[in-house]
């Protein structure tokens, strides 16, 4: 079976300055990747080259097609950091935000019962159900957030990309989100790629992680993700973040019971 | 009073020009101020002057001699934005410039401003010809067909392009369409506004209507509505004052802002009381 996501030596540039070199590595189904990084690290970029919004160097096949020629853009949600019309007023309900998620190969475009239906799952399954004929620019960006999940969700896509999702979440909704997240890969299978700084909360839910920081550091399952020398070596604030943790609680944030990024830290230091 | 008004030829087919001038801009506007291209109609009308004058220079019709310098702009607006990278607003204001500089050279090589000039430059509602009539009913007729096809399409590209672009919706395309439509638009209304007032009639009706409006197909209406009582009150008026339609149109949009500012602030008010 293709893996969903595959990349080799994806490089991209942004006038002459590097941002991401010569990135390989293959996504399979079902995994639930988190991408984390230093800020500039290029995890939107990524992200943005494998949904064909930037153009780089190098080859990217999703659901084993070239992305040249990938047109199931029914099969992969996806969620971007901000909100589009945080600050304007855009004249929409929240059910004709979710309906946007349905447009895709020119089918399935109006609001149908069928299709409306299909809305209304998406927005109960991010506890949004109730704002449905509310104006989407004047939710708060907490209820934004939810409602643009629910039309990543509402294709029940296969694949889901999203880019710091949880960072206008109130503490209750990012454990709601996560926990979603979380039901929809383990139930469902479907596949994610999670841009997060929030390993702690994330972390329990995650199968694999990808650090990237202009190129990429580690790409792996969680237990070797802690065992990573150079994983060690790059995370210094995150192995500190790691420490603090074990004091406090006993255990790995990442929920896998090891103390290798702690000895690696500490000794480098 | 109203009776002889619109008894006569030249004003019937001044209201329908216009009418239709102002629903295509009002259509087209919407799309264009949610999307932050709004100043294009102004860039685009700087550059209406090139032509104009050009037209004035060869003695050819300033409406024919508009089009391919106008369309020419805006392929150069898109070309700049796309392939030179720079914002949209920096783009509109260098083809903007240039047009506006070109235009100015090409007036005084034809010999200076003269009154025909002045009519391009600030409208002549009353001497629009049937050709300009019928060009403008086939604009608003290919428009409708395109927002009938394209509707969810360029509702989603308007509200987050990048989203739209991962459901394979074509927006660079899309947006190509758009400005082309903008740019005939533009040669269109020079005579019912003028050149340096086509804009006012993009913006002005689409910003009053989403103040107005809750849903966006009442933007749309709204917009067309407020635009075609601007131009029939706008001739009017000038009809009966003796005072220039161009600018009497774009002051009633503008009044028309102001109230609809007025009432939103008021209902908000309430409100929260």
């Amino acid at each position: 079976m293709s893996p969903v996501i595959e990349t080799n030596h994806l490089s991209f540039r942004y006038s002459k300055q590097p941002v991401l070199q010569d990135v390989s590595f293959a996504v399979q189904a079902g995994d639930y990747v988190g991408i984390i990084g230093p800020n500039g690290g290029g995890k939107t970029t990524l992200l943005k080259l494998i949904l064909g919004l930037e153009k780089g160097q190098g080859e990217i096949r999703l659901f084993g097609e070239d992305l040249a020629q990938f047109s199931q853009w029914k099969k992969i949600g996806y969620l971007a950091q901000k909100s589009p019309v945080s600050q304007s007023r855009f004249p929409i309900s929240v059910e004709e935000v979710v309906l946007m998620g349905l447009c895709y190969d020119g089918a399935h475009k109006e609001a149908t019962t069928e299709n409306l239906q299909a809305v209304h799952r998406a927005l109960t399954k991010t506890h949004t159900a109730d704002l449905a004929k509310h104006i989407f620019s004047n939710l708060s960006i907490g209820q934004q957030q939810r409602v643009l999940l629910a039309r990543a969700l509402v294709s029940e896509p296969q694949l889901l990309i999203l880019d710091e999702p949880s960072a206008a979440l109130d503490a209750g909704s990012r454990e709601q989100f996560f926990t979603l997240l979380g039901e929809l890969n383990q139930k469902q299978g479907v596949t994610i790629l999670l841009i997060t700084h929030d390993t702690g909360e994330v972390g329990k839910y995650i199968s694999k992680f990808m650090y990237i920081d202009g190129e990429l550091v580690f790409f792996g399952d969680k237990e070797s993700f802690c065992h990573s020398a150079k994983v060690a070596e790059k995370l210094g604030s995150f192995a500190q973040h790691t420490i603090d943790y074990l004091h406090n609680h006993g255990h790995c944030p990442l929920g896998c019971h090891c103390e290798s990024v702690v000895t690696h830290s500490t000794e480098k230091k | 009073m109203l009776g002889e008004f619109l008894s006569y030829s030249f004003v019937q087919r001044g209201l329908l020009a216009g009418s239709l001038v102002a629903i295509i801009c009002a259509l087209l506007g919407v799309f264009l101020v949610l999307k932050r291209l709004s100043l294009i109609g102004d860039g685009l009308s700087h550059v209406c002057l090139t032509g104009v004058a050009l037209g004035l220079l060869t003695q050819t019709s300033p409406l024919y001699m508009s089009l391919p310098v106008v369309l020419g702009a805006s392929w150069g607006i898109l070309h700049i934005m796309d392939k030179v990278k720079i914002y949209g607003d920096a783009a509109i204001g260098i083809v903007s410039a240039a047009g506006l500089a070109l235009g100015i050279l090409l007036t005084a090589l034809a010999g200076g401003f003269n009154a025909d000039l002045f009519g391009f430059l600030f409208g002549s509602i009353l001497t629009v010809g049937k050709t300009e009539v019928v060009c403008c009913a086939g604009l608003l007729a290919a428009l409708i067909v395109f927002f009938g096809f394209y509707y969810r399409d360029l509702l989603a590209a308007s509200f987050d392009e990048a989203f739209a672009r991962t459901r394979g919706i074509a927006v660079k395309r899309l947006n190509t369409v758009l400005i082309l439509f903008t740019a005939v638009a533009v040669v269109l209304a020079f005579k019912v506004v003028g050149i340096f007032l086509i804009s006012a009639l993009i913006i002005l009706p689409p910003v009053s209507a989403l103040l107005l409006a809750k849903t966006f197909k009442q933007v749309l209406w709204v917009a067309c509505l407020l635009a075609v009582v601007s131009v029939w009150l706008g001739i009017y008026l000038s009809f009966i004052c003796n005072i220039p339609s161009g600018a009497t149109i774009i002051l009633i949009n503008l009044v028309f802002f102001i109230l609809a500012a007025c009432i939103r602030y008021l209902g908000r008010v309430a409100r929260i009381g």
